[in-house]
């Protein structure tokens, strides 16, 4: 099977293990997982490889995930490939944002293992 | 007309939105229920407090305070390691219940999810220091229990438009 190459961008390092063993937990296997701790760092990494699925936190230092979002679309890099923001900002206004900038998910922190894979995997089978 | 948080002060600072928020993190991100108590936490050599600003309709903060063996289950119950020292890993975790209490807390009213902005979490290890707002519009300050593990959530609120 192939394997599915997913980007996971946040500032935290703890978030990242949580959402890489949620996606695990989920049955994305096999999964190969690059990080980014910023928008910026998220874009640079998207210059370097490709992937398949980016699940990215919004509220950063540096670039917040709506900005990351934004200028990976200008910028064409990973075109195609879903978005999925994960964060703890959970109203319409944020999701209406988010959708805006070109999200095709949304998922609210705290999460379950099976929130993330109701999100994630009719992304993948679509994309 | 300008939106406005004032009438519904009793709302926002309603204390079971709190334990609401404290029930939701701590069993979805570590799956454990928490029990309020009203004793303090016994104090220990080493603390971590993280703290997280409220700005928009709602200023303040929320404030995440344990000590530090708690600290270190918390961050264990978190990401599957175990830990022996307050190390960046720990302090993060702890950063990061800060941020979903936080975010949970104002999720409980649209008014402030929408129109109420976080800033990243700021984190403080060490015992001696005191939290002081000159003049709160409300405080919410609790104590919670989980297995043989205590912390303490405050919520100070500073301004409500």
């Amino acid at each position: 099977m192939r394997e599915i190459r997913t980007l996971i961008v946040d500032d935290s390092s703890v978030m990242r293990k949580i959402v890489e063993r949620s996606l695990r937990q989920a049955g994305l296997d096999p999964l190969v997982v690059h990080e980014a701790c910023s928008g910026t760092e998220g874009l640079e990494v998207l210059r370097a490889r490709q992937v398949d699925l980016i699940l990215s936190d919004i509220n950063m230092p540096l670039m917040d995930g709506l900005e990351f979002l934004r200028q990976l679309r200008a910028q064409d890099l990973a075109p195609g490939v879903p978005v999925v923001m994960i964060t703890t900002e959970s109203s319409e206004e944020h999701v209406k944002q988010a959708i805006l900038a070109g999200a095709q998910g949304y998922i609210r922190k705290p999460f379950t293992a099976e929130q993330v894979k109701e999100r994630v995997l009719p992304l993948l089978r679509a994309a | 007309m300008a939106l406005s948080l004032r009438d519904s002060v009793h709302l926002v600072s309603d204390p079971r939105n709190l334990d609401a928020s404290v029930d939701e993190v701590f069993h979805l991100m570590l799956g454990v229920r928490c029990m309020r108590d009203s004793f303090p936490l016994a104090q220990e050599p080493e603390s971590v407090t993280a703290v997280v600003g409220f700005g928009g309709l709602l200023s303040g903060a929320c404030v995440f305070s344990t000590g530090g063996l708690a600290a270190m289950k918390i961050a264990a119950r978190m990401t599957g390691m175990e830990f022996d020292q307050i190390d960046d890993t720990v302090k993060d975790a702890i950063g990061e219940i800060c941020n979903m209490l936080a975010g949970s807390w104002k999720g409980k009213l649209p008014d402030l999810a929408a129109h109420c902005g976080l800033s990243v979490p700021a984190v403080i290890t060490g015992r001696d220091y005191h939290l002081h707002v000159q003049a709160p519009e409300f405080q919410l300050h609790h104590i919670y229990r989980f297995e043989d593990a205590g912390f303490v959530v405050t919520i100070v609120c500073d301004g409500l438009q």
